[in-house]
């Protein structure tokens, strides 16, 4: 079907698989797959209850690493964000379940000012994303160690309970990470904000002559990434039992690392946040898998950065244009 | 055609014969043949989109023609590349310099003109002798980002004019110039010619071809209307030959004459003005659709932009009675932007997202977007705008040129604006799609909404508005009503005109920066900033502890600092390019594994030879996988040198799963030998970073590499080979990494993989310290050694005032965005 005068049915609005959903359904059924087939252990109940709650947290952590990706930034200081979650819920708490809520609330208020400080220095005062979030990554750090002084304390038993417990058999942090899913993405997708959010990542210089303010939307990703991190060290605090201070250290690159796998352009624009949600998955999965095969932690390693190398390739090298190009030499040297 | 030249007495330098060249089906010229001779100044004159630059182009090897051949002095030249002209001889000027924002005066004219800097005498007094010569006031040391337009079109003039070409392309070159420098470009021109100069003029002017040319051939529509000589030709028959052009696209019938001269004033402008156009006013009645009209460049659209909002301006505009600031202007407006790309369009966002953007509020409920309510303010506005498309919501990028601009009409028309301003509003429009458009734009103004369009498309103007203002130099020259608006009566009123910029103005401080001036917008101010904090924070701790510059201490300090400084002076090399290397970290950790398995104890000097090979094959490899993926595979720097980061981390563990391999001593004692307190590696690091900082400076290639970071495009015009740069300077980088890897090597003594991961963000935290900018074109080498010294001064001396490890990053924390935000804003003023 060329181009052609628009039916009016067309206008319907169509949902359509992106290349990323295809893409990482593709990958996670194949990961599944290989783990049934090769490495019965990666896909045991046992190893998937374990492994779930961990896929949940990182799955949250990339949603909020997607939205500063969708206006062109990189927020690194996703680790320091997520170490001082993790450090306040657990020590301001400390095995007291009657302080938790209170300590959880300071979490989200710190979150809050963290994002509050990115979003003025990259949106008001235009700083680069590396370097602005480098800088409060290294504040947020100063705050872990003033609380904790580097030591980890336990949470508490209600937190270990809600995070680390199930329901119906499933882990509780997969059931958060479904519903915060479907909160971003109705927010990002569905309401009129979300709509000119997602305008301002693909162009902001369009977006300034339709008189969208631009420099709020871009804040506010910073300050929205926060608030996930927060539910995410929330949800870590719990599930592991004795934290360090430097937990949010791993995310760093994980969380890139889904985005990018997701099809979100690091230079903007449309977000995938289901796709970031699966890739998290993925990542998560890939590991268990490449683990009960009995490989080290090298390999492991190596096998991420592999993923993550094919899935970007997947997205900039234009296939298409390489096989016309193919295509044109060979009936060019089949004429010779 | 009896009056075309006909003394064939000189041979012609250069021969265009029978040129065709076409864009995706487009034809911009078709079968054009001119003969420029030596000794000769030959104008090219035509209208807007004539395709006089195209063939200027094709002559500069910039464009290369579909059909026809070139012959230079004779002979045939098959495939002309810009090099190749101007080995040839060749020199363009063209209306967007060629120039490196980043670097100064100086440095520009020496990339660009490398043969003439290399016969040692003092590059500042040769710069100045080259500028002199077309008049620019401008300091060889000014920065050209810094400078206004005409004066970097100086620049331009000066570099083609240094090469004393054989041929010169002159590509409007008066527009942005003030009427000093007119006079002293035409003296220079005329000089050039009398020398033997073949000499091309592009120009919209009349007077200006009558003044300096002897031959002028005319281009209507991409075919050739004739060349004459200048004499033998009036201006009446030059014009009639410019204008007149077939136009396929049917316009609207205007509004009927207006019959009592009561009709309300719906738009009234008073003594607008604003960068590049001052004191504008006008008014306008309801229906009326007012057109802008000049020559591209003149004005007209940062006039517009000020209507609808979005430029700066002064002055008062009242719509519909109401005084209207900026703000409100932009909520009243729906404007068209002239470069769809780049300022219409949401590439990635579906159809239906890109028109209903601006009318949100209205098919909102509840926050939420009503997919009803859209669905029917879809239909309304694609019953008045068929765009062609697949289906809503295809890829606004999927669509053609023309329903692209359909589409962004649609958003306007959906915003129900009480004024519309559009900027070349049929710009890379097929002929249905505008027949459309001005069908749309008549029935809006018909329906009450005020109509503004500019376009450089005379006969566009014609068929189209109601009034129209003829702008030149960013003034109103004349306004044309009813039956006077005829494309002849327009060309004739921008051609004729004679006007200046007013330069004196504008100019502003191109002259005048001061030397303090230049330091504080210069790469060296950071350093000194580094210095004074880094000499305070040691007199401090010095003061609270006297231990801290002992000699224990002063050498550990310097050990730490030689492998900080190395991997940052690698980071900064990349980071000049524009790029990034998140890889450094685990590469430096990496070199140190690998030496681990051949620099240990009781080994031959074959394998520590070997081992060292290894080390800087690792590396180098390293810098050519994130140069080929940045280059060939079109990954983001981030997205590149985050995969190897990750492998490089893989890659270590694979070799060494713990720590293990110690290093010889006899391999880290020399490593660690120190002059006094001074380790000797550090002393390396210093001359290393004095030698390439010098390299920087004074080398072209240096220059290059800063002229990739500042502008990749008018490097690639200036003949560099951007891609290998860019690889080299990864590959560089990495092997600078390698010696703060072997510095490492030293201090651990032993291999273990998840060392040195972290020098990735404090490497990177050193070069912001050092003012290298992010974006690429500016930095210093010495700027990120201090960041580095900084850095380590800083750790270290928390541990002299019983500071905890919190201070340690409260500190590095608001240093890097102290001197980030102070950098930023000191460079915006700029």
């Amino acid at each position: 079907m060329a181009e052609e005068q628009l039916p009016l049915r067309a206008i319907r609005a169509r949902v359509r698989a992106s290349r990323g959903l295809t893409t990482m359904i593709i990958a996670l059924a194949a990961v599944l797959l290989a783990g049934l087939l090769f490495a019965p252990s990666s896909v045991s109940w046992g190893a998937l209850q374990g492994a779930l709650p961990f896929a949940a947290v990182l799955a949250i952590v990339a949603l909020g690493q997607t939205l500063v990706v969708m206006q062109g930034g990189i927020d690194l200081s996703v680790a320091g964000a997520i170490s001082l979650g993790v450090v306040i819920v657990s020590h301001e708490a400390y095995g007291d379940n009657a302080r938790l809520l209170p300590a959880i609330a300071l979490a989200l208020l710190a979150a809050v000012l963290a994002g509050v400080l990115n979003g003025i220095l990259v949106a008001l005062l235009r700083m680069n994303a590396i370097v602005a979030t480098l800088g409060t990554n290294a504040l947020l750090y100063a705050v872990v160690l003033g609380i904790s002084g580097g030591t980890p304390r336990q949470t508490t038993s209600l937190m270990a309970h809600i995070a680390g417990g199930t329901l119906l058999g499933v882990p509780n942090s997969i059931y958060v990470a479904v519903v915060v899913l479907v909160v971003v993405t109705l927010i990002v997708k569905r309401t009129v904000s979300g709509r000119r959010f997602e305008a301002v990542g693909a162009n902001p210089r369009a977006a300034r002559i339709v008189n969208i303010n631009v420099q709020r939307h871009v804040a506010m990703a910073y300050v929205g990434a926060q608030v996930l991190y927060w539910v995410g060290a929330v949800l870590l605090a719990g599930i592991i039992n004795k934290p360090s201070a430097f937990q949010g250290d791993t995310y760093l690159l994980s969380s890139v690392a889904a985005v990018v796998l997701g099809g979100t352009s690091l230079l903007g624009g449309r977000g995938y946040l289901v796709e970031s949600a699966l890739a998290a998955l993925f990542l998560t999965q890939l590991e268990q898998l490449v683990l009960a095969l009995g490989a080290s932690y090298a390999v492991q390693t190596l096998t991420q950065a592999v993923a993550f190398a094919v899935g970007v390739a997947l997205y900039t090298i234009p296939w298409s244009e390489l096989r016309a190009l193919v295509r044109r030499r060979r009936t060019r040297s089949a004429e010779t | 055609m009896s009056d075309e030249v006909t003394t064939v007495a000189v041979e012609p330098l250069l021969r265009l014969e029978g040129i065709t060249k076409t864009f995706g089906g487009v034809t911009a010229l078709s079968d054009v043949t001119l003969d420029i001779r030596p000794g000769e100044v030959h104008a090219l004159l035509g209208e807007n989109g004539a395709g006089k630059s195209t063939l200027v182009n094709i002559a500069g090897g910039i464009l290369q023609p579909s059909m026809g051949r070139i012959l230079y002095d004779g002979k045939e030249v098959p495939h002309l590349t810009p090099s190749h002209a101007s080995a040839l001889g060749i020199a363009v000027v063209h209306q967007h310099p060629a120039l490196l924002p980043d670097l100064t005066v100086e440095e520009n004219l020496r990339v660009a003109l490398p043969a003439l800097f290399d016969d040692g005498t003092r590059t500042g007094s040769k710069a100045r002798e080259l500028l002199s010569v077309v008049g620019a006031t401008c300091h060889p040391k000014d920065r050209v980002g810094a400078l206004d337009l005409a004066e970097r079109h100086l620049i331009e003039l000066a570099k083609a004019f240094a090469v004393k070409p054989a041929l010169l392309i002159l590509d409007e070159p008066t527009a942005p110039l003030g009427p000093d420098a007119t006079e002293r470009l035409f003296a220079l021109v005329r000089e050039a010619a009398a020398r033997g100069t073949a000499v091309v003029y592009i120009t919209h002017r009349l007077a200006e071809v009558r003044e300096i040319a002897d031959v002028v051939t005319v281009l209507r529509d991409g075919r050739l209307r004739g060349t004459f000589a200048v004499d033998r030709i009036t201006d009446a028959q030059l014009l009639s030959l410019i204008v007149g052009r077939d136009f396929a696209s049917t316009f609207p019938p205007k509004r009927a004459a207006i019959a009592d001269e009561s009709t309300e004033t719906a738009l009234s402008v008073e003594a607008l003005s604003g960068p590049r156009f001052s004191n504008v006013s006008f008014s306008m009645a309801r229906g009326e659709i007012v057109g802008l009209f000049g020559i591209v460049g003149n004005g007209q659209s940062e006039i517009l932009r000020a209507l609808a909002g979005i430029g700066p301006s002064r002055g008062t505009v009242v719509i519909n009675g109401e005084r209207c600031s900026a703000r409100r202007r932009r909520q009243l407006c729906a404007f068209i932007p002239p470069d769809r790309k780049a300022e219409g369009v949401f590439n990635g966002l579906s159809v239906r997202e890109n028109v209903t953007l601006a009318a949100l509020g209205r098919i909102e409920s509840r926050g939420l977007v009503s997919r009803r309510q859209e669905r029917e303010a879809l239909l309304e506005v694609m019953s008045v705008l068929a765009i062609r498309a697949p289906s809503t919501d295809a890829p606004i990028e999927a669509l053609s040129g023309g329903n692209q601009q359909k589409a962004v009409f649609a958003r306007a028309l959906l915003a129900k604006p009480a004024m519309l301003v559009a900027d070349e509003p049929t710009q890379g429009v097929d002929v249905g799609a505008r027949a459309e458009i001005y069908q749309l734009l008549r029935q809006l103004a018909d329906e009450g909404v005020l109509v503004v369009v500019a376009s450089s498309d005379a006969k566009e103007i014609e068929g189209l508005c109601d009034t129209v203002m003829v702008i030149s130099r960013g003034s109103v020259i004349d306004v044309l009503r009813g039956d006077d608006v005829t494309e002849e009566r327009i060309v004739t009123s921008a051609l004729r005109a004679t006007g200046h910029a007013a330069t004196s103005s504008a100019r502003g401080r191109a002259s005048g920066a001061t030397r303090l001036r230049r330091f504080l917008e210069g790469d060296y101010a950071p350093v000194f900033v580094l210095s004074l904090a880094i000499v305070v924070l040691g007199a401090v701790v010095f003061g609270r502890n006297h231990r801290f510059l002992e000699p224990f201490n002063l050498t550990s300090l310097l050990m730490s600092l030689a492998a900080l400084g190395f991997i940052a002076a690698g980071q900064t090399a990349v980071l000049m390019t524009g790029g990034i290397d998140l890889s450094v970290g685990p590469l430096a950790g990496f070199v140190v594994v690998v030496g681990s398995f051949f620099l240990t104890e009781g080994f031959s000097v074959g394998s520590v030879i070997l081992g060292f090979v290894l080390m800087v094959v690792a590396a180098a490899g390293t810098g050519l996988v994130n140069g080929g993926l940045i280059r060939g595979a079109r990954f983001t720097p981030v997205a590149a040198t985050l995969g190897t980061y990750i492998a490089l981390q893989g890659l270590g563990f694979l070799l060494r799963s713990s720590p293990g391999g110690y290093i010889a001593s006899s391999i880290t004692g020399p490593i660690k030998h120190t002059v006094g307190a001074v380790p000797v590696v550090f002393i390396v690091l210093l001359v290393l970073t004095i030698v390439m900082e010098l390299a920087l400076r004074g080398s072209r290639l240096g220059m290059v590499l800063r002229g990739v970071g500042s502008d990749i495009e008018s490097t690639r015009r200036l003949g560099v080979r951007v891609g290998a740069t860019v690889v080299s300077a990864y590959v560089f980088g990495s092997l600078l990494v390698l010696l703060g890897g072997v510095v490492l090597l030293a201090q651990l003594g032993v291999g273990d993989a998840s060392q040195g991961v972290g020098y990735t963000l404090s490497s990177i935290s050193a070069v912001v310290l050092g003012g290298t900018s992010l974006l690429g074109g500016r930095g210093t080498f010495v700027g990120s050694l201090l960041g580095a010294a900084l850095i380590v001064e800083m750790l270290n001396s928390t541990v002299f005032l019983n500071l905890s490890q919190t201070w340690q990053y409260l500190f590095q924390g608001l240093v890097i965005l102290v001197a980030a935000a102070v950098y930023s804003q000191a460079r915006r003023r700029v």
